[in-house]
């Protein structure tokens, strides 16, 4: 099990970040995300596996600087 | 301590003006080559079209400054504003002051956006907007105190020379018992010999019981500080509260401030956790995106990258609140207490740094190859300490690392020193060198236009080649991103008023990663937009990070989430109920677009602001190099390839260079074409008669300078 923005979702052993947005609605701005706190950005969605356990927070559109 | 010594040359007592709904409708205007002081009414008609910050400061710059006037003539003026909400504690971001001069790297006027609490309390000390011009002869302290209303010019005598030990002594030396009431504005040593010195504006840091600065850094507004021999304006106001705007409507003010401040505070956590760790989660985020630049914007990436993110430097920033105005609960402005420096006068003794941001840690760090955050931590100590900015010193450092490298510039010309990317000893050397006056470093201090023109003229360079890797616009050095893939960012840059700075447009992940604008007209309209919220919030005394830094969680939900339009309306209520005079959200586009206007004639009256003005370096467009190419090689190819349906299977990748070249080269003066056109503006880059007088800013000046101009 993880937690995705404090909601579970069932884990699987080839889980990327990738095929987690996939079954997702709602998720087209998400460029960045904190994987058990560490940034990831969409250029390695599809490289990072999910570990089990983790706790997933999706950030918003990057719209300052 | 104790070494200050000042002694009063003129001192004016005077009546402090209530503020009414945000305003004192008061200008102060002080010469300093004569010691003149005078205090001016705003007239009605100047505050309802250029409402106050840096519109206040680009009408009194233009009635200073004549075309022919240069950065260091007499009347070139300093502005120093706030706004009408400025000084409203609890607001995020409410407290900032606007800086504008005439810049000694555009030779147009510069606007800086600062933090600090010198706005605030000028503003409660009874001014919306201080000029001063004219030129000392000797060093001077101006001093404006709204508790006993006097403004005093001292002759300053044996003044520590740095800028972090300066703002130390004239804050205890003006306020010992309560320092918190003393906002002091000063430059250092390395504003004297370069173009492009900073000033820094202090607050006290009550929990931490320090003096604490952020820096207007931006095109050498410390130069012109230094050239007029000013070593320090000070304000000293006593306390603040929300009622010191003197509101319309306190309680209307009381709701929305809340609001904001309570939705950052539950927000942030989640996303960017600015109260943690600033700006610095940027450079992770911009590493992996292909933006963070890397060897004077030669790549966008670096597995170093994360070696001065935000992971590191949480673990380095001193815990505690970091609002750079009172109560800002975006809390960014931190600190490292007890670094103590490798090099220089403060070699061996700890001391607080302020920083680093992440314009610093890309400028200072990557683009001059250095992963190393106690040495990014060291530069942005001195840079600040010396009053230089960080952006143009490590821009201007990335570009004569790669004139080394290209053996354009060697030992012999930098006094021995290896300026191969990465050296870090001798960064720090050039920086010292400075703040000294001596060495490379005083070629290095004159920024990269004026270095381009050296090593052409002095060295034999190859001038094209200069031109292409020196990442300056309008004479202001870049800013810290790598915009080769961004088309509308390449506009940013390029087609802001004032030069290569972010801060008017920063579009690049709305179009690079979220693909908001994927044609020409799109790119155009955020380039019209964009820049329009940025500008209000410097019109009105605002820090612009608290608008989309951390944005609403159902913001995606909206119809225009780039605009996030639950603050855009928050900040409308907020003006209401400060200023009373009752706006919408759709009413901040308009009320900016006439200063907007205003800055580009502006810009025109100074010889400069027409199409020509609007270039960039290609550098910023595209690979210069082959190198450069091959390091991304797929992706170009495969643009040349599905983009522009070309065949290069038998291509070298000089001549794909040159193609690619070709290619981006048309889509930007496009781009020109479309913006100009959405701006109401002449295929020259003039704003038309017809729109400056739907702008209400036909005044005859300015209707003049159209004129010279064959816009009629
Ligand atoms: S958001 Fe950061 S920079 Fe802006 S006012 Fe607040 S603390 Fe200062």
């Amino acid at each position: 099990m993880i937690k995705v923005d404090e909601k579970n979702i069932a884990w699987s052993s080839d889980m990327t970040i990738a095929t987690l947005l996939e079954q997702m609605e709602d998720v087209e701005f998400c460029s960045v995300i904190r994987l058990n706190g560490k940034l990831v950005s969409s250029p390695k969605f599809k490289e990072v596996k999910i570990p089990d356990n983790s706790n997933i927070q999706l950030l918003p559109l990057v719209a300052g600087g | 301590m104790g070494q200050v010594s000042l002694s009063e040359v003129k001192s004016t007592s005077y009546e402090r003006s209530e503020v009414k709904k945000g305003y004192t409708d008061k200008s102060l205007h002080i010469n300093v080559g004569s010691n003149d002081i005078r205090i001016h009414s705003i007239e009605e008609k100047i505050k309802e079209k250029f409402i106050g910050g840096k519109g206040y400061d680009l009408w009194l710059l233009w009635n200073s400054v004549k075309g022919t006037t240069k950065w260091n003539d007499p009347e070139n003026a300093i502005c120093i504003s706030s706004g009408p909400l400025g000084g409203t504690p609890g607001y995020p971001g409410g407290g900032k002051s606007i800086v504008t001069t005439i810049s000694p790297l555009t030779c147009a006027p510069i606007d800086s956006n600062v933090g600090g609490y010198f706005g605030p309390y000028k503003k409660f000390s009874g001014f919306d907007v201080i000029e001063i011009n004219g030129k000392a002869k000797e060093d001077i302290v101006i001093l404006i105190d709204g508790i006993e209303q006097e403004i005093k010019i001292f002759e300053a005598k044996d003044l520590p020379k740095d800028s972090y030990e300066l703002s130390n002594e004239l804050t205890t030396y003006f306020d010992e018992k309560k320092p918190v009431n003393v906002s002091v504005v000063t430059s250092g040593p390395g504003a004297e010999h370069t173009n492009f010195g900073c000033l820094n504006f202090t607050w006290f840091d009550a929990g931490r019981k320090i003096v604490r600065y952020k820096q207007a850094g931006r095109g050498g507004v410390g130069t012109v500080f230094a050239d007029k021999k000013i070593k320090a304006v000070v304000a000293r106001y006593g306390a603040v509260s929300m009622k010191s705007n003197n509101p319309a409507d306190l309680d209307g003010l009381k709701v929305v401030t809340k609001s904001h401040a309570k939705e950052i505070n539950e927000l942030d956590p989640k996303q960017n956790r600015m109260a943690l760790v600033g700006t610095t989660h940027l450079v992770p985020i911009m590493n992996d995106h292909d933006c963070l630049p890397v060897n004077n914007f030669k790549f966008g990436s670096h597995p170093g990258g994360k070696l001065i993110g935000e992971e590191v430097y949480e673990h380095i920033f001193d815990k505690g609140f970091d609002g750079c105005w009172r109560g800002c609960t975006v809390a960014c402005a931190h600190g490292v207490k007890d670094f103590t420096p490798m090099t220089g006068p403060y070699k061996g003794k700890k001391v607080f740094v302020d920083g680093p941001e992440y314009e610093t840690v890309a400028g200072c760090g990557s683009n001059l190859g250095i992963f190393d955050a106690y040495t990014i931590l060291e530069l942005n100590f001195y840079c600040d300490a010396y009053g230089v900015d960080t952006i143009s010193v490590g821009t201007s450092i990335a570009f004569i690392m790669e004139c080394f490298e290209n053996k354009i510039i060697t030992i012999e010309h930098t006094g021995g020193l290896d300026l191969s990317f990465g050296n870090r000893k001798n960064a720090l050397e050039l920086v010292h060198q400075m703040a000294e006056g001596n060495g490379f470093g005083v070629i290095v201090g004159k920024g990269i236009r004026q270095m381009k023109d050296f090593f052409a003229k002095e060295y034999g360079a190859d001038r094209a080649f200069l031109q292409d890797i020196g990442m300056e616009s309008k004479g202001l050095e870049f800013s810290e991103y790598m915009t080769k893939e961004s088309l509308a960012q390449q506009g940013g840059y390029g087609l802001s008023l004032k030069g290569a700075q972010h801060d008017e447009a920063w579009l690049i992940f709305l179009d690079m990663v979220h693909n908001f604008m994927p044609t020409f007209e799109n790119k155009a309209e955020a380039l019209h937009w964009f820049p329009m919220f940025r500008t209000w919030f410097s019109l009105c005394g605002l820090c612009k990070l608290p608008w989309n830094d951390i944005v609403p969680e159902d913001n995606k939900n909206t119809s225009e989430p780039a605009k996030v339009e639950k603050h855009i309306n928050w900040y409308a209520q907020f003006f209401s109920t400060v200023t009373g005079r009752k706006v919408s959200p759709e009413d901040l586009i308009p009320m900016s677009e006439a200063v907007y206007n205003f800055q580009r004639i502006f810009n025109l009256k100074m010889g400069l602001g027409t199409r020509e003005h609007d270039t960039l370096p290609y550098r910023s467009m595209g690979p210069v190099t082959i190198e450069e190419y091959e390091s991304r090689a797929s992706r170009y190819d495969t643009q040349l390839k599905e983009k522009y349906t070309i065949d290069i299977s038998n291509m070298e990748t000089k001549d794909k260079v040159a193609l690619l070249r070709q290619k981006r080269e048309e889509q930007y003066e496009l781009l020109k074409d479309a913006v100009y056109k959405r701006r109401g503006w002449t295929q020259k880059g003039i704003p038309t008669v017809e729109t400056v007088k739907r702008l209400g800013i036909d005044f005859p000046e300015v209707l003049e300078v159209l004129k010279q101009n064959n816009v009629v």
